[in-house]
């Protein structure tokens, strides 16, 4: 359905980099500082989107059994680690957002 | 074995920590700290013997492992790093006990955890040296770089989390675009492994937005001049020791990630662009360091000229120059740190107008020597490096490069003559503590005859040039004057300085892709 709306266009690479887009935005234009964690967290998932796709392969199954057709684990193992990198940083940005409140 | 030069002080740092949670003796914690940052050591001694050397982590076969090297364009960022982190090491183990700690055990709640961030740090920054994986590479410097953030947040200096905080935003917000280049390169090519992008490179437009992307990423990571931001605060507000870490070795990593992008990727269709932002970066360090009131953001903003001399190398596309002035910087600018801030702790302020090295002759003989390296003075190690790099530099380049040479001998002068300054208490600095800033001196004029071992008359002139310039500026009262206030110290503001931060990174991007269109 939305395919036929976007003509095809709006492939899930695009997505990620118009999330991409959506977060710098955010990142520009709100002084709260939670709402820029917030900002960068939309940022990264718009990379993970982006890079899920450059491993997809039409019709492939996962990489476990062997087949004919199997998409490229290699994106998705390296967004793994991005992911974890991620959420360590948010608890992080957080604890420190907390910290600074009253203090100088 | 190359391998363990990055597991061992990862260990460490994890053995500290839990020596930490069973509550074990003080002395104990320390000599396990010192333990790890000395633990590389041996097995770089190892692999000295037959450089260049390069092994695939678990023996995979290249096309699927992960490959570490040692090799011609890392020998001297990975030397460098144990120098100055063995140095450092010493320094902070002393540091963190008695300063700290002193009148209010009690509330000291950080220093525990500060010698496994210090470990963390060491590991990390190696595993980006020793990489030759594009991907392993934004792995460890994303290791490396949180730890020293989370350093920063640790001082005790007011302002310290915004400066953190800062620090973090705009280094999280290169990473993503970072990471996303590495995506359109992989796409292009196949591979994450340097030797095998290179093989399979096609040059296209793409490639070349993805490399620009990467540029701008760890431009910012360097703290080079239109993105320096978060870098004066941040290196000025830690600790001593970890102040002479992020200036000396932390900002070389992302610079190392240049030199890859240059030596393995394309880089030859930045030079324009990466020429201006060199000597940009140069001249506005100078511009602000002359300005400053505060030690620390003296030597704060000259990293952030320094790191444009080494960008030029970078932009000339000569590598040597480049790796040599890392290498020098490294010593030098850490060398400074620690030597300032011997004199911080004792003296208990940070101001130029207050501070004296009048009554210590160790700590006054290794700023003067470290001063003349910074200057580039011979026989010192900045002469060597400076040298190489005008070697590449024809016409009106060479002429800048000499006034941003007269510009830093200027800045220095400028804190040499305020620590000059009678002072009314007799000082008693730790032992240790000048021993190590000495020593660091010490190495600057070593490595230097060395490397060149030869005197330039020259460099007498530009001393007096200097000096007459120094004088000069502030019969002016130009060294006087007040930078305004763009953000009042608020949350609030901070937030708008993010704001105001993340337009200028997307300026840049822009205006650098841009210009790949023509």
């Amino acid at each position: 359905m939305i395919e036929s709306i976007t003509g095809g266009y709006l492939t899930s690479e695009v997505a990620g980099i118009i999330l991409v887009l959506i977060g710098l935005y955010g990142l520009m234009t709100k002084s709260n500082l939670v709402k820029q964690v917030l900002a960068i967290n939309v940022i990264s998932t718009g990379v993970v989107l982006y890079f899920t796709k450059l491993g997809y392969v039409e019709g492939g199954t996962a990489p476990l059994i062997p087949s004919e057709v199997m998409v490229d684990p290699l994106p998705a193992t390296l967004m793994l680690t991005a992911l974890v990198i991620d959420v360590a940083i948010t608890s992080f940005a957080l604890a420190l957002i907390m910290r600074m409140e009253g203090s100088p | 074995m190359i391998p363990l030069l990055v597991a061992l002080p990862l260990l460490f740092a994890f053995l500290t920590l839990l020596l930490n949670a069973f509550r074990v003796r003080d002395g104990l914690r320390r000599a396990l700290f010192v333990l790890g940052i000395l633990s590389p050591w041996p097995i770089f001694a190892a692999s000295i013997s037959q450089l260049p050397v390069s092994t695939v982590v678990g023996g995979w076969e290249r096309i699927s492992g992960i490959e570490v090297a040692l090799n011609d364009y890392n020998y001297y960022f990975v030397l460098g790093e144990l120098i100055v982190f063995s140095l450092v090491g010493l320094y902070s183990v002393g540091y963190f006990g008695a300063e700290r700690t002193a009148g209010h055990p009690e509330r000291d709640f950080t220093s525990p955890y500060i010698f496994s961030l210090l470990l963390l740090l060491h590991g990390g920054i190696l595993g980006a040296f020793v990489s030759s994986d594009l991907f392993n590479f934004y792995v460890y410097m994303e290791l490396a770089s949180l730890s020293s953030i989370v350093l920063v947040a640790c001082s005790r200096e007011p302002g310290s989390r915004r400066a953190a905080y800062r620090y973090l935003m705009l280094y999280l917000l290169s990473s993503f675009f970072f990471i996303f280049a590495i995506g359109i390169i992989y796409v292009k090519t196949g591979y994450l492994n340097l030797h095998l992008i290179q093989q399979n490179l096609v040059p296209s437009q793409e490639v070349h937005m993805a490399v620009a992307l990467m540029a701008v990423s760890l431009m910012t990571k360097a703290g080079i001049f239109p993105l320096h931001f978060w870098l004066p605060g941040a290196h000025s507000k830690a600790d001593t020791p970890v102040s002479a870490v992020l200036s000396g070795i932390v900002v070389k990593v992302p610079l190392y990630g240049m030199i890859l992008l240059l030596s393995y990727l394309h880089l030859e269709f930045m030079k324009n662009p990466l020429l201006v932002i060199a000597f940009s970066s140069m001249f506005f360090g100078i511009a602000m360091a002359l300005l400053q009131d505060d030690a620390k953001k003296l030597l704060a903003y000259h990293t952030v000229s320094q790191m444009g001399f080494v960008l030029l190398g970078v932009a000339t596309l000569d590598v040597d120059a480049a790796i040599f002035y890392a290498f020098a910087h490294a010593l030098f600018k850490s060398g400074l740190f620690l030597g300032v801030g011997v004199l911080v702790s004792a003296q208990n302020t940070k101001s130029l107008d207050l501070l004296s090295y009048r009554g210590d002759k160790m700590v006054m003989a290794a700023i003067i020597f470290l001063s003349l390296a910074i200057g580039g003075i011979s026989p010192f190690i900045g002469a060597f490096c400076k040298q190489q790099l005008l070697s590449n530099l024809h016409g009106f380049g060479v002429y800048l490069f000499y006034m941003a040479g007269v510009g830093t001998l200027v800045s220095f002068i400028k804190l040499n003559y305020k620590l000059l300054q009678p002072t009314k208490e007799a000082l008693s600095l730790p032992a240790l503590e000048k021993i190590i800033a000495a020593a660091l001196a010490a190495l600057t004029l070593i490595f230097g005859i060395y490397f060149y071992p030869q005197l330039d008359h020259r460099d007498i002139i530009l001393i007096l040039l200097a000096v007459a310039l120094f004088f000069a500026l502030r019969h002016v009262g130009l060294l006087r004057r007040q930078i305004p206030r763009f953000f009042e110290p608020t949350v609030r503001d901070l937030g708008r300085e993010i704001n105001l931060y993340t337009g200028v990174y997307v300026l840049v991007n822009l205006a650098v892709l841009f210009q790949l269109l023509y």
